[in-house]
């Protein structure tokens, strides 16, 4: 796979190139990035055999979360997607089991090492920050633990511009950009030390926590309290064949593409019609990585219309009522195939069809990574949840969580402070699922500039009537919140474009007749924009209906939301139905009809570490009577390195077919570790004082 | 009112075989725990050693069934309990140590045991990449072993259920009804439940529910840590314990399952008494430390998982196991000192075949050859020996 050289969104790559050896044979990567993307950039896709039967593994979370990307480096096994690359490495794909080093020199040193802190943050994502400022600025001494280099959680992989308000949560503004506001905010205080590449893997009675610094050494920290700001994880979905190396989370998807500029695939399809299956289509395109449709079991799609839209107009089919049947392939994805299903979910005859990709993205929805707040609360631990690990929402509800996240915790503490209803109220709106839509009267283009909204649908947004430099686009009161849509009533639009750039879901248009027969439109356009001129190009209306081929007549780039504006000379007629340019030809979306396959669901791999199915893990439940998710460990269900963090929330579906009610079963227990330590590593064995870390990173995030 | 032959309390290491054994000998016989499912006290925190190498004949005798049990489940019944006859392997790394175990090997060989003295290279072959400096070697006992707690514990319940054991989980044993020195019925999980004998199988909770009937059990449990690494590939044989004490530790012990993980556990010094069973930090630090001391290689190796569980515990280190004089209708099967997994097959056949041949207060044994088991562990003992190889 090649890297992605242009990106229209992201800045260029400041990187070193080094060599390591790969099975052998010379390799090149990017010094720093994770391993897995190094190997996934020269089209690798098996990371390993898996030692019960040989099953090609490949990377899946990306995360550090499940161990399927496990690699051998320099002769010992590590999760690949969270070990920088190093010149010189020599990293081996893995058949079976692994053997053990022979390093047979006795123990050199053990050295404990703790550190000290009023409230330890578990995770720097936007809320995690969010928290941290809040509770800085009360004078608390904080500690932010983060899992990766760059703190920001997943808002380093969006590339796209926020919802919500320009007031509360950088609404307009890319999410990679305020994943940088929110750490450069911290930096201004001393109080607060934010440790990168430092997961917590273990929560323990004595309230302090282990974290796995660097992923080469292990720091305790004690703590008064605790915030669990870890976010959340995909679910994954039951198909034979989920299990394939290609196959994979849509957040481990936009750290390969976005991330670590790495075109993950040639053509890739998406599972699930959420706002993250949406956005992912949309990464993909921008990638210039094909994408061969959605599909979504549910008989309406799950995300922002304005998501949906705009992934339409640029020629990505959503299919509505339709699953994934089955996937199949040489080691590796390379095709699958879908079908139409009946109200009981059931594939229907003679609606099948086969698409040829090399990757699969799981976008089904998410879960929240609340271990650490189950622990807590079993300890007696005093702990607040924010962000996703506390309810699944967008990241704009978690920056603001965050804050209300820390007034609770300082309330907890003692402090007089108090969470202002405000704040709640705020905090419920910018969480809203999707309200009413409603339609639009026509516009008829003027000579005058006239902004066309392609916003229909209720949901909390407001960046293009707090840019509007002649205060011409107001949301028009229905719930009196950020809900509602905007419209145009000023006198005047001075045909400034700042509504168009800043739209994050690219829903607005600007139109203005140039003659009795010809009109101009202006399309945001946040791909290359490298073309002549008088290039021509499909123009799409809302839902991505072809309206006319027309030839861009003029470019200008917004600097500020880095998004191009294209203005194209179309018929008058038509000009305010324009909405977008598709970008893809749709021959890339078509699919093969074919029988409907002989595919049974109970073949799909439940628990990935171990390799067992849905079939196997019914029986089981059946032949032994089991209410309690615990006994299946004698399976070894969950017994694995990821510790049920990524079957756990598929079980609910073998016990369903077992006959058995969920509100019956007992819940599986939590212990640590959270993620896989090194017994040297967790003696610091042979290495410096503590004094190192503690220093360099103290105030500097 | 619930009516059975048997009714145990405790579907644990203990009473899930015991109910198993009776169940096959035509016993209609009721398990109750409070837990939602079988083996969720102590059972599915013990790290899965089984030997027969103890210092007394009851235990000896108990573990020698308990082996030939477990080796045989997959030949016999069908299930995969992981058992591997790996061994149990002491190492001595001081002249005190070699002296007390060459002592100690006197009375194992008098006892039939399968175990003798084996010097540094040879446990070097064993156990390669062990620390070398100082090793003096060990007392080796091949045919002891491990295999998986769960797996078993799963397979004795499911064994159990085909032999028409009946389980009753979420069910709480709440109040026992004593009349004429007798249990004459226990309310659990808000019902009656009637039975000519009811056994205590409760575990680290031994105590709690004796007491019910007026009957003081000194069973007290105190916290052990364990915990498993990723797998690799095989390199270590034998279950290898040291039993030197240090700081912050008594002795620890680890072995290399048939899955290829090492399953580790130490005895915290002092000992933690109670029954908190949360995790704390000081254990993998330690444990950690112990284990690469003696064994270098495992600083490569990944920890998995950690968790704690209790040792019921008795004055001597030796079970309890028999009716006693205030309520000689309620057989004790507890007090198994961290044993419980490796004792429960074993003594759940001999407790079965003991009842079924007419085992009462009087003649516990009824008219089989156990009446030594039931004179050793008996509840009236004085508890004042101590057991050499706990």
């Amino acid at each position: 796979m090649p890297r992605i050289q242009a990106h229209p969104v992201l800045a260029d790559r400041q990187a070193t190139e080094v060599g390591f050896m790969f099975n052998g044979e010379s390799a090149r990567g990017y010094e720093g990035e994770a391993v897995s993307s190094s190997l996934v950039a020269l089209g690798i896709s098996q990371f390993s055999l898996h030692h019960k039967d040989l099953a090609p593994q490949g990377l899946f979370c990306a995360n550090g979360q499940c161990s399927q990307c496990t690699v051998l480096i320099d002769g010992i096994p590590r999760k690949a997607c969270v070990s920088p690359l190093k010149a010189g490495m020599d990293i081996r794909t893995l058949s079976g089991l692994p053997s053990l080093p022979t390093a047979d020199m006795p123990l050199r040193q053990a050295e404990k090492r703790t550190l000290r802190t009023d409230i330890l943050i578990i995770g720097g994502g936007p809320s995690g920050l969010s928290a941290a400022y809040e509770l800085g600025k009360m004078g608390f001494q904080v500690i932010v633990a983060d899992d990766k280099e760059s703190v920001g959680g997943k808002l380093v992989l969006q590339t796209h511009k926020f919802f919500g308000s320009e007031q509360d949560c950088y609404a307009g503004v890319r999410g990679i950009e305020i994943a940088g506001l929110l750490s450069d905010k911290l930096k201004r205080l001393p109080n607060v030390q934010v440790l990168k590449n430092a997961p917590v893997v273990a929560l323990f009675k004595d309230r302090k926590a282990g974290i796995y610094k660097d992923y080469s050494s292990y720091v305790l920290v004690e703590f008064t309290a605790i915030v669990v700001a870890t976010g959340a994880r995909e679910k994954g979905v039951l198909f034979p064949g989920n299990d394939l190396p290609g196959i994979y989370g849509a957040g481990a998807f936009q750290t390969l593409v976005n991330r670590d500029r790495v075109k993950a695939a040639r053509r890739i399809f998406i599972v699930g019609s959420g706002n993250v299956g949406l956005i992912a289509a949309y990464h993909a395109l921008q990638a210039d990585i094909e994408v061969a449709g959605i599909v979504e079991i549910m008989g309406r799609i799950n995300g922002y219309k304005v998501h949906a839209d705009k992934i339409r107009r640029m020629g990505v089919p959503i299919h509505l009522n339709t699953t994934v049947l089955k996937a199949e392939g040489k080691g590796k994805v390379q095709r699958i195939t879908t079908a139409k299903v009946d109200d009981q979910f059931r594939p229907i005859a003679g609606t099948s069809l086969a698409y040829d990709v090399d990757a699969v993205l799981i976008a089904t929805g998410l879960s929240p990574c609340d271990e650490f707040l189950r622990q807590a609360k079993s300890y007696g631990i005093i702990a607040v949840a924010a962000g996703d690990a506390e309810e699944i929402a967008e990241a704009s509800s978690a920056m603001f969580g965050g804050k209300i996240a820390a007034y609770q915790l300082a309330e907890l503490l003692g402090r007089k402070v108090e969470v202002r209803e405000s704040w709640k109220q705020t905090r419920e709106v910018l969480k809203s699922k999707p309200g009413d839509s409603f339609s639009r009267s026509p516009v008829i283009p003027g000579a005058e500039w006239r902004p066309v909204f392609f916003c229909s649908e209720q949901i909390p947004c407001n960046p293009c009537s707090t840019v509007c430099p002649s205060s011409s686009i107001h949301l028009r009161p229905l719930r009196g919140t950020i809900m509602d849509l905007p419209y145009f009533d000023g006198e005047k639009c001075l045909g400034c474009m700042a509504c168009v750039s800043s739209c994050p879901g690219l829903a607005i248009s600007l139109v203005r007749r140039l003659n009795e027969t010809e009109a101009e439109v202006v399309l945001p356009w946040e791909f290359g924009a490298g073309f002549p001129e008088d290039q021509e190009m499909d123009l799409v209306d809302q839902e991505g209906s072809f309206v006319e081929r027309a030839p861009v007549i003029g470019k200008r780039f917004s600097k500020k939301n880095r998004t191009w504006l294209l203005s194209f000379r179309t018929r008058v007629g038509k000009a305010t139905s324009i909405a977008g340019i598709r970008v893809q030809d749709p021959a890339v979306t078509k699919g093969e009809a074919v029988d409907l396959p002989d595919a049974d669901e109970l073949d799909s791999i439940v628990c990935r570490c171990e390799r067992i199915t849905l079939g196997e893990i019914v029986s089981f439940i059946k032949d032994n009577d089991v209410r309690d998710i615990n006994q299946l460990k004698s399976l070894r269900v969950g017994m694995g390195a990821c510790g049920g963090k990524t079957c756990s929330q598929l079980l609910a579906k073998a016990f369903r077919l077992a006959g058995i009610d969920m509100a019956e079963v007992e819940p599986a227990s939590v212990r640590p570790l959270f993620m896989e330590v090194p017994m040297g590593e967790i003696v610091n064995e042979g290495l410096e004082r503590l004094g190192s870390v503690d220093a360099s990173q103290r105030g500097a995030p | 009112m619930k009516n059975y032959d048997v009714i145990i309390i405790g579907a644990g290491s203990i009473g899930v075989p015991l109910a198993w054994q009776l169940a096959e000998r035509g016993v209609r016989v009721a398990v109750l725990d409070h837990e939602p499912s079988w083996g969720r006290g102590q059972n599915r925190a013990a790290i899965g050693g089984l030997r027969a190498t103890h210092s007394d004949p009851a235990k000896i005798r108990i573990c020698l069934e308990s082996i030939s049990i477990v080796s045989t489940m997959k030949e016999a019944y069908g299930f995969d309990v992981e058992w591997e006859q790996g061994g149990y392997l002491y190492v001595a790394y001081d002249v005190e140590r070699k002296a007390e175990f060459l002592a100690l090997l006197k009375v194992q060989k008098a006892a039939g045991l399968n175990i003798d003295w084996i010097d540094a290279e040879q446990v070097k072959a064993l156990a390669p990449g062990i620390n070398a400096t100082g090793l003096l070697g060990g007392t080796f006992s091949p045919g002891d072993g491990f295999a998986s707690s769960i797996m078993a514990n799963t397979a004795y319940h499911k064994l159990a259920l085909d032999a028409g054991a009946d389980f009753y989980f979420n069910t709480k044993v709440e109040d026992i009804r004593m009349k004429g020195g007798k249990v004459a019925s226990i309310t659990a999980g808000g019902e009656e439940w009637s039975s000519p004998l009811f056994i205590n199988a409760a575990g680290a909770e031994a105590s709690d529910i004796a007491s019910l009937a007026g009957v003081v059990l000194p069973v007290h449990p105190d916290c052990h840590e364990a915990g498993v690494t990723e797998p690799v590939e095989h390199f270590m044989r034998p279950m290898l314990v040291d039993i030197r004490p240090d700081a912050e530790s008594g002795n620890y012990y680890f072995y290399q399952a048939q899955t290829g993980q090492i399953v580790f556990c130490i005895t915290p010094r002092p000992q933690i008494w109670g029954r908190d069973k949360d995790s704390t930090s000081a254990f993998l630090p330690l444990c950690s430390r112990r284990l690469l001391e003696l064994y270098p290689r495992l600083r490569n190796l990944r920890v998995r998982r950690t968790w704690r569980g209790m040792y019921p515990m008795t004055p001597d280190g030796l079970p309890i196991v028999g009716y006693p004089e205030k309520a000689e209708n309620f057989l004790q099967a507890a007090g198994m000192c961290g044993q419980g997994f490796m004792m429960g097959p074993g003594l759940g056949k001999i407790l079965a075949e003991s009842i079924v041949s007419g085992g009462t207060r009087a003649n516990p044994a009824g008219s089989t050859p156990y009446a030594f088991v039931f004179d050793e562990l008996a509840c009236s003992r004085t508890f004042d020996h101590v057991e050499l190889l706990k």
